[in-house]
């Protein structure tokens, strides 16, 4: 093969152990990064979709058996779901003599689908953030380390010539780059989410009190 | 309502995701590296055209002076006195030494020279029969005279214009001697000793030579230190620069006592001193 190292994995090889650990830190960041914001791109977009074709029935149609019905086809949608946990409460409340009791028990039961699927929705998100945050200075703290190995090298060499000193800085900073990388997609995956689940979390809190509104006005 | 089930069917999304993600990472890296050797195969292709440069060019150059003081070779050129072509001066260069100019210009101008001299003898007979023949001792002694200068410029040559001028011996250019030379090697291991260098300290090795030349003084100091071609790498250059300054006094040159300078040169590569 060619002499020369140059290259990423040229550099990689030349690597020190605790560089190479960082690197198979991030890699595994990333790995992740890129599995959660695969999964959640579609479980938000799913939720929205559905949520929105839910709201429209819901508006079209006051009726809660069809609406119920109806929300059976919207599965990933959050506010199908919270619905349905709010009629599911009211027909296990049979035959209704205090309506007040009756809507605060549903009122309930609605809220707290709507936490539950806050939850769910939210749920791995905030791992986006750690590697968003932390990556850049785990990475940084490879570079650290490799840097200081480079300088004792040079030490050894008894050469501060720039070909001297180049070569293991370079190699150090392959972490700092690995933890950019790792990184930068999470930080934007992170925010293009918390903008959606804001969205979808505003839906739930302005609409769980029509669900409740519409259940006890058809009892 | 089967909210048990929901997390459980969720977790095989995920997983599922987690494994295309790795799929996926395992791919970029291996595309990566594909293209890394690819790329690494291009480079090794241009290397082929490599030339390395054994002996060094000017004067007390290595093989150019692996005859010292070789006057036979300047008084067979006299053509190269003149300055060569400048369409082809490799092809002159190279027919010079096959052509064996066995005195000839030698013969011709000293063939000339006799005819000068009878005329003049005849120019001086004529003017001495015109004149009286007051003394002809004095005209016989000038007679010889003449003849004894004419043979002696006969023999040598005329100043500046033969090749035979004695060039050779008092020629400037001191070699060191082929490949093989006994100094050379020994000094070429002194300075491989001295030589502090680390190869794992270069990452690229290509064009890595350094082309230097020494001048060696008759008691083994190095007077100058001549790079003839750096590398990119100051690193290398450097270190070649402090080997030769920390080998300074090498053994004295054999023989060399009276020579200006011993020029000898070296190429410093990573791998070592080709000599």
């Amino acid at each position: 093969m060619h002499d020369s190292k140059l290259g990423i994995f040229g550099l990689i090889s030349d690597a020190g152990p605790l560089v190479l650990f960082i690197l198979s830190v991030l890699l595994l960041f990333s790995i992740v990064s890129w599995a959660i914001i695969a999964y959640k791109f579609g479980a938000v977009r799913k939720s929205l979709s559905e949520s929105a074709a839910f709201l429209d029935y819901f508006f079209e149609v006051y009726n809660t058996e069809k609406i119920f019905a109806e929300s059976e086809r919207y599965r990933n949608g959050s506010l199908p779901r919270v619905f349905r946990a709010g009629y599911v409460e009211l027909r296990a409340l049979g035959q209704v003599t205090d309506m007040k009791q009756a809507k605060a028990r549903v009122a309930r039961a609605v809220k707290r689908e709507a936490n539950a699927e806050s939850k769910r929705i939210s749920s791995l998100v905030p791992f986006l953030a750690t590697v968003g945050n932390t990556a850049p200075f785990i990475g940084l703290f490879g570079t650290v380390w490799g840097i200081m190995s480079s300088f004792q090298n040079i030490g050894l060499t008894q050469s501060a010539s720039l070909a001297a000193v180049a070569p293991g800085i370079s190699e150090a900073l392959i972490a700092t780059a690995a933890g950019l990388a790792a990184a930068i997609p999470a930080v934007i995956a992170y925010n293009y989410f918390t903008h959606q689940i804001d969205s979808i979390e505003r839906d739930l809190e302005e609409f769980s009190p029509e669900f409740v509104s519409v259940c006890i006005k058809e009892q | 309502m089967n909210r048990g089930l929901y997390p459980l069917r969720t977790d095989r999304k995920f997983y599922a995701w987690l494994v295309a993600a790795a799929l996926m990472h395992v791919l970029v890296i291996t595309l990566s590296l594909f293209i890394w050797i690819w790329e690494s195969g291009r480079h090794v292709k241009t290397r082929v055209v490599n030339v390395t440069f054994v002996s060094l060019p000017g004067s007390g150059g290595a093989s150019q002076v692996s005859e010292p003081g070789s006057a036979e070779t300047r008084e067979q050129s006299p053509q190269e006195a003149k300055a060569p072509s400048l369409t082809q001066p490799v092809e002159q260069v190279a027919q010079v030494p096959q052509k064996k100019l066995p005195e000839e210009p030698l013969k011709s101008k000293t063939d000339a020279k006799p005819s000068d001299l009878t005329r003049t003898l005849e120019k001086l007979k004529q003017s001495a029969d015109r004149k009286t023949q007051v003394s002809p001792s004095s005209l016989n002694s000038a007679l010889s005279a003449l003849k004894q200068k004419v043979g002696t410029q006969g023999a040598t040559g005329g100043p500046g214009q033969g090749a035979g001028s004695g060039r050779g011996a008092s020629g400037v250019g001191f070699g060191s001697g082929g490949i093989a030379d006994p100094y050379k090697a020994q000094i070429a291991m002194i300075i491989q000793k001295n030589w502090e260098f680390s190869k794992s300290m270069m990452r690229n090795s290509f064009g890595m030579e350094v082309y230097v030349r020494i001048n060696i003084l008759p008691d083994g100091t190095v007077r100058e230190i001549v790079y003839d071609k750096r590398s990119p790498s100051e690193y290398l250059n450097m270190s070649v620069k402090k080997a030769l300054e920390k080998s300074s006094p090498l053994p004295a040159v054999p023989g060399g006592q009276g020579n200006p300078g011993l020029w000898i040169g070296f190429v410093f590569t990573p791998e070592g001193i080709e000599k």
